[in-house]
């Protein structure tokens, strides 16, 4: 436990604190862009529970994915930011309420 | 080897047919003509050989292992000889991609039929669906058609699947087609993946109630097509309960039969009288393919051993009667330009030739004492009798006569009667045209006389 | 093979004139007529014999013979054959399709001779069916007119039904013997149940009575006169027709043991024999008059061989073949020189234009009448005397009357064609006679190539046997007859006891009710007034014809509404209405509630991005809830 200097509890909260950020910003927000961004900061929520509890349990696979997600996170980055390159060249709109084309 | 051949020749031929360019139906024609004639000298050379390569080994054991058993050999020789007839008597648009499809068409059941492995035969029980599937589309009017023919069969195709994939990891292998030392499973589950098997056979054969998709599908594939589909693809569901259901399921199917008896009966009657009141000459037909399937299945469901060798001799009598009437049909549809009876008349003084061909056919289906027709159904019904299913017999006599009206009617319509001046007249049929059914003709004569020809190598 | 060469020669003839008619034109009726007499030689050569061949099916092998039976039907087959087919050559000449003619004649004959000389039931059935086809074909010969096509549709759909119960007897012995030949089934005969045996001999009777169209199957053979004439002799007067007669002959051991089924086809060759009888005689159709005949004269045979009278009832066929064969061939000359009138209102006074044919019908009719003395008169005499000693006199009393009646219809239509004035030219409505289309048939012949005498050749050949085989064969007063010391090893003699009427005096009552048939016909179409005022007399007749009898007792009317109504019935239902909606629908419905659930589930999809993250956060929170509450993880 002398490993971690503030408590196990907090770096838990902070995290859910983040994802719901997250969440309530892809939830509410309709510019994509920052849509992308709050799903980076779930993605960072994760991944900071991931190292915390690495640290606390002397576990390395929680590194390991931490890595793991900061790749998969930059992918996603870039095809999100493609994709939403591509959508606005032809609708030229900032909300992904217009995007409705996969509608059943 | 020669089994691998006999499956790949027609696969690979027809691929590469592609690559002709597309307008130049002679050619095409020519090559499909060639790879068919070729085909047809093989399958009769090809006897006992088999070939087998290992597959899977997990979760059971799998082969590619083709190979022709009694059954299969015949079937195989017909719907070689059938396809022969198909291609030479091709003559629609886009020559080419018909010719490639009927090749692809052959490969495809050459290896259902020649599959000894159940898993390599729901494998190609999918994949023979699919030229039918694409001609269709491209040459029936109405997409709705080849849909539903699709999802009909291809719904049968997954319970078989599912039923192949449950068999193989209850005995541990699938490879056990054809082989004698295979003496059936025993499983409280055996019931259920039979069930399955079954499902998927009576939707192919077609049997009442599962028939639906037969008669548009008919009527809509192009002639040539539907010749080898009523000729030789129906047969796969009954191939597939004698070879499938009879060999490997044995004491579950004896207690199924009941049900199918009754079915085979309803089929009988049902697509007799149906094929009594039709206008349009290739549904005549095809109701007529309802009735005579109706009475093989009740030979196999009578499970008499005499009423079985019957089935053989008209499993191959139906196949070359029903593609002889669809390809002559073809004809006249092509010279006429119509299907309906009420517009066909008095062919009989124009095209003798071609009335030939078609009186000959017809009298075949109609169950004419002399041709391979009658031969078989005399034997069914007299293993029938045996099998005690006396009523069964009475109703399908019935059906006999009923065939006799339908098949004259049919005949008569079209090749009878005052000659029309309303139509246009048209030359008679080509000697490339003729020698297209005149190998069929030949076999419904010499089997009808001499039956024994189809069981005499029988072990 | 001497016997298999004979069957093969018709075979050969038929193909060859198949395939090169065009090549051939008229040498193809030579060709024909040459085939025929050939196979006629071949089975005189051969006399008897077996001839094994090869084996069907394993287990049924398929083979010839020639006994005393079939001997007698095939010389009758080739050598009335010979004789039709070389007149054929005068009748058809000119036809638009002689050689085909020709081809469907020698099927005939090859067909013919496979049934009465297989040993064995698969041979037999098959040569039952396809002489239904050659007849099929030649009645539709002309098949430009709708009503052949319906006439030849009819025979051979009749006789399918006759076919499907022989198939049927067929199971029943094969059932029980596991052999096709005819001896092993008549072997294990006596062993049979009475029940099987009736219900063997029924259905082999149904095919009988299809073929020899004996009631209720009847209705094909009058309108069958819709082929040439040369083909309704041959086929639907002298050979096939008979083939019944013959069934139940070949049969005889089955038949001898089963009494009940005796009976049976007792009664109902007698019930033939009288109802036809009396539709002859109310027939204005030369050839429809000749086939109401030949179904009474069946009948005749039918009852013979039906009580056991086996030698009296094939003495008729063989009698038979000869005068009916005569009677149509010379009503054949007629029709040929009026140009295919029919009709015998319109005809009148030919005897002195047409002296051959007038000859001809007088024999030909003196011999069916039974006159003593003519063939037809010892072989009906066999007939009746026998109904009487197997101890049926009902029977009796109907071949009595049934006599009466055949010399009267057969009288009046030699008074009305041969006596008076010619009534060609005279208006047919001053007739009764109602004709929609006035029939002027496309087949009239234009160039007469042919000689004259291959048509009056045979037509004067047949009145010898007319008038002597009977003398022939039980003219002698020595008892038995050299005809029943024929087939006295073919048959067994049956239960005959003394009759209570002796022979003698049973010969001179159907002389005295023949006599009688031919006065009234006399009184009515031969007297002085009577020809002077024939068309009003005619006309009189013809619109005072009970409804019941012109319309051949409804019989047909009745099969087409229990039969054919109902098939078309069943078939429009389940056509119409139990394929599309019933099946179909059930199968529609499955579809369609697919799509239901699909559509529910689809609203679901609504392309929202946010809306999906906040299912997704939903979720999430469910499933946080849920961890929470249950306390997993502790």
């Amino acid at each position: 436990m002398h490993l971690l200097p503030v408590p196990l509890a907090d770096y838990t909260v902070l995290s859910t604190v983040m994802f719901l950020i997250g969440v309530c910003g892809v939830i509410v927000r309709r510019n994509p862009l920052i849509m992308l961004m709050s799903i980076e900061l779930m993605f960072n929520a994760a991944n900071l529970l991931f190292v915390t509890y690495a640290r606390a349990w002397l576990n390395n696979a929680g590194h390991i994915f931490a890595f793991l997600v900061i790749t998969v996170a930059a992918a996603e980055a870039a095809i999100g930011l493609a994709i939403v390159v591509i959508a606005f060249r032809s609708s030229e709109r900032v909300d992904v309420d217009q995007v409705s084309a996969l509608r059943g | 080897m020669l089994a691998l051949v006999i499956v790949l020749l027609p696969l690979v031929a027809g691929a590469l047919l592609f690559l002709v360019p597309r307008d130049d139906a002679r050619l095409s024609k020519s090559v499909g003509a060639l790879v068919a004639a070729t085909l047809v000298v093989l399958a009769f050379i090809e006897r006992s050989q088999s070939w087998t390569w290992r597959w899977l080994t997990h979760p059971f054991i799998a082969n590619i292992h083709f190979g022709p058993t009694y059954l299969s050999y015949w079937l195989v020789v017909l719907l070689t000889l059938c396809t022969f007839g198909a291609v030479l008597s091709t003559n629609v648009s886009r020559t080419r991609s018909m010719v490639a499809a009927l090749l692809l068409l052959e490969g495809t059941m050459a290896g259902l039929f020649l599959a000894r492995d159940l898993l390599v035969f729901a494998l190609f029980w999918d994949a023979m669906l699919l030229p039918v599937f694409f001609a269709l589309l491209s040459w029936g009017e109405n997409p709705a058609t080849a849909w539903r023919f699709f999802i009909y069969n291809f719904a049968g195709g997954l319970l078989l699947l599912l039923a192949v994939a449950a068999f193989g990891a209850l005995t541990g292998t699938t490879d056990v087609i054809g082989n004698p030392a295979y003496h059936g499973i025993v499983s409280p589950w055996a019931p259920w993946i039979l069930a399955g098997f079954a499902v998927a056979f009576l939707v192919k054969t077609p049997v009442w109630p599962l028939h639906t998709w037969m008669p548009p599908t008919y009527e809509a594939t192009p002639a040539p097509m539907v010749a080898v589909v009523s000729a030789v693809q129906s047969k796969a569901g009954l191939y597939g309960f004698l070879a499938i259901a009879l060999a490997l399921f044995p004491s579950y199917f004896s207690a199924e039969v009941p049900v199918l008896v009754i079915l085979a009966v309803i089929s009988l009657l049902y697509g007799a009288f149906i094929a009594l009141v039709q206008q349009n000459v290739k549904l005549i037909v095809a109701y007529s393919s309802l009735s005579h399937l109706g009475l093989i299945l009740l030979a196999i469901a009578s499970l008499d051993p005499i009423a079985l060798r019957g089935a053989l001799v008209y499993i191959v009598a139906h196949g070359l009667f029903s593609a002889t009437l669809f390809i002559v049909l073809g004809y006249v549809e092509e010279r006429e330009a119509t299907r309906s009876l009420a517009h066909l008349g008095g062919l009989g003084w124009t095209n003798p030739r071609l009335t030939g061909a078609f009186c000959v056919a017809a009298l075949a289906a109609l169950g004419l004492p002399g041709l391979a027709g009658f031969a078989g159904e005399l034997v069914i019904l007299i293993g029938v009798y045996q099998g005690g299913y006396a009523w069964a017999v009475i109703l399908a006599l019935v059906a006999i006569v009923t065939a006799a009206a339908y098949m004259l009617r049919l005949l008569q319509g079209a090749t009878q009667g005052p000659v029309r001046t309303d139509i246009p007249m048209r030359r008679d049929l080509t000697w490339l045209e003729g020698a297209a059914v005149a190998p069929l003709l030949f076999a419904l004569l010499y089997f009808g006389v001499y039956p024994n020809a189809l069981l005499g190598l029988h072990p | 093979m001497m016997l298999l060469l004979a069957l093969v020669v018709p075979l050969a003839g038929a193909a060859l004139c198949w395939a090169f008619g065009p090549v051939l034109r008229s040498t193809a009726g030579w060709l024909a007529t040459v085939a025929v007499a050939i196979s006629f030689v071949l089975v005189l050569l051969t006399g008897s014999g077996h001839a094994a061949l090869f084996s069907w099916m394993p287990g049924f092998d398929f083979g010839l013979m020639l006994d005393r039976l079939s001997l007698l039907w095939a010389l009758i087959i080739t050598g009335v054959g010979f004789l039709i087919h070389l007149y054929s050559i005068g009748y058809m000449d000119g036809d638009r399709a002689f050689a085909r003619f020709f081809a469907y004649m020698n099927f005939f004959i090859f067909a013919m001779l496979l049934l009465v000389l297989s040993d064995n039931w698969i041979g037999l059935l098959v040569g039952w069916g396809l002489v239904g086809l050659a007849s099929y074909f030649l009645i539709g010969f002309w098949f430009e007119r709708r009503s052949a096509v319906a006439a030849a549709q009819k025979a051979f759909v009749i006789n399918v039904v006759g076919d499907v119960g022989m198939m049927f007897a067929i199971f029943l012995i094969v059932a029980n013997v596991h052999s096709i030949s005819f001896s092993d089934a008549f072997s294990a005969a006596s062993s049979f149940s009475p029940a099987l045996l009736y219900a063997i001999c029924f259905a082999l009777f149904i095919g009988a009575a299809a073929k020899s169209a004996q009631v209720p199957l009847q209705t094909w053979l009058p309108d069958a006169m819709e082929g040439p004439t040369p083909v309704s002799a041959l086929i639907h007067a002298a050979t096939m027709v008979t083939a019944g007669v013959y069934l139940v002959a070949r049969c005889a051991p089955l038949w001898d043991q089963s009494p009940s089924a005796q009976m049976l086809v007792g009664t109902i060759g007698a019930l033939t024999a009288v109802s036809a009888a009396i539709l002859g005689a109310v027939q204005w159709d030369i050839k429809r008059i000749l086939a109401y005949s030949t179904m009474s004269q069946i009948g005749y045979m039918i009852m013979g061989v039906g009580i056991g009278a086996y030698a009296g009832g094939i003495a008729h066929f063989f009698t038979h073949a000869f005068f009916k064969a005569q009677l149509f061939l010379a009503s054949g000359l007629i029709i040929h020189a009026l140009r295919n009138e029919q009709d015998v209102r319109l005809m009148g006074g030919l005897a002195k234009r047409m002296p051959l044919a007038f000859w001809a019908t007088l024999t030909g009719v003196l011999a069916i009448s039974g006159i003593p003395g003519f063939s037809g008169f010892f072989s009906k005499d066999q007939i009746i005397a026998g109904a009487l000693a197997h101890g049926h006199p009902w029977m009796y009393a109907v071949g009595i009357a049934t006599a009466g009646i055949t010399a009267y219809y057969m009288f009046r239509l030699l008074f009305i064609t041969f006596l008076g004035e010619y009534r060609g030219n005279v208006d047919p409505a001053q007739l009764g006679i109602k004709r929609e289309v006035q029939s002027s048939v496309a087949q009239e012949p234009e160039h007469h190539r042919a000689p004259a005498w291959v048509m009056g050749l045979p037509v004067a050949v047949l009145i010898a046997p007319t008038i002597a085989v009977g003398w022939l064969l039980f003219g002698s007063s020595r008892a038995p007859s050299p005809w029943s010391r024929f087939f006295a090893e073919q048959f067994s003699p049956g239960l005959t006891s003394a009759p209570a009427i002796p022979e003698s005096l049973t010969t001179i009552i159907t002389f005295c009710v023949v006599l009688l048939g031919i006065a009234i016909a006399a009184l009515r179409y031969a007297t002085q007034p009577a020809r002077t005022n024939a068309v009003a007399r005619l006309r009189a007749e013809t619109e005072r014809m009970p409804k019941v009898l012109v319309n051949a007792y409804y019989v047909d009317a009745l099969i087409d509404l229990v039969f054919v109504k109902t098939a078309r019935f069943l078939g429009a239902l389940f056509g119409r209405v139990v394929d599309p909606h019933v099946v179909d629908a059930a199968v529609r419905e499955s579809a369609a509630s697919a799509q239901g659930l699909g559509s529910l589930v689809r609203e679901l999809q609504s392309g929202l991005v946010r809306a999906y993250a906040f299912v997704i956060a939903i979720g999430v929170g469910c499933f946080l809830i849920y961890y929470l509450v249950s306390g997993v993880g502790h």
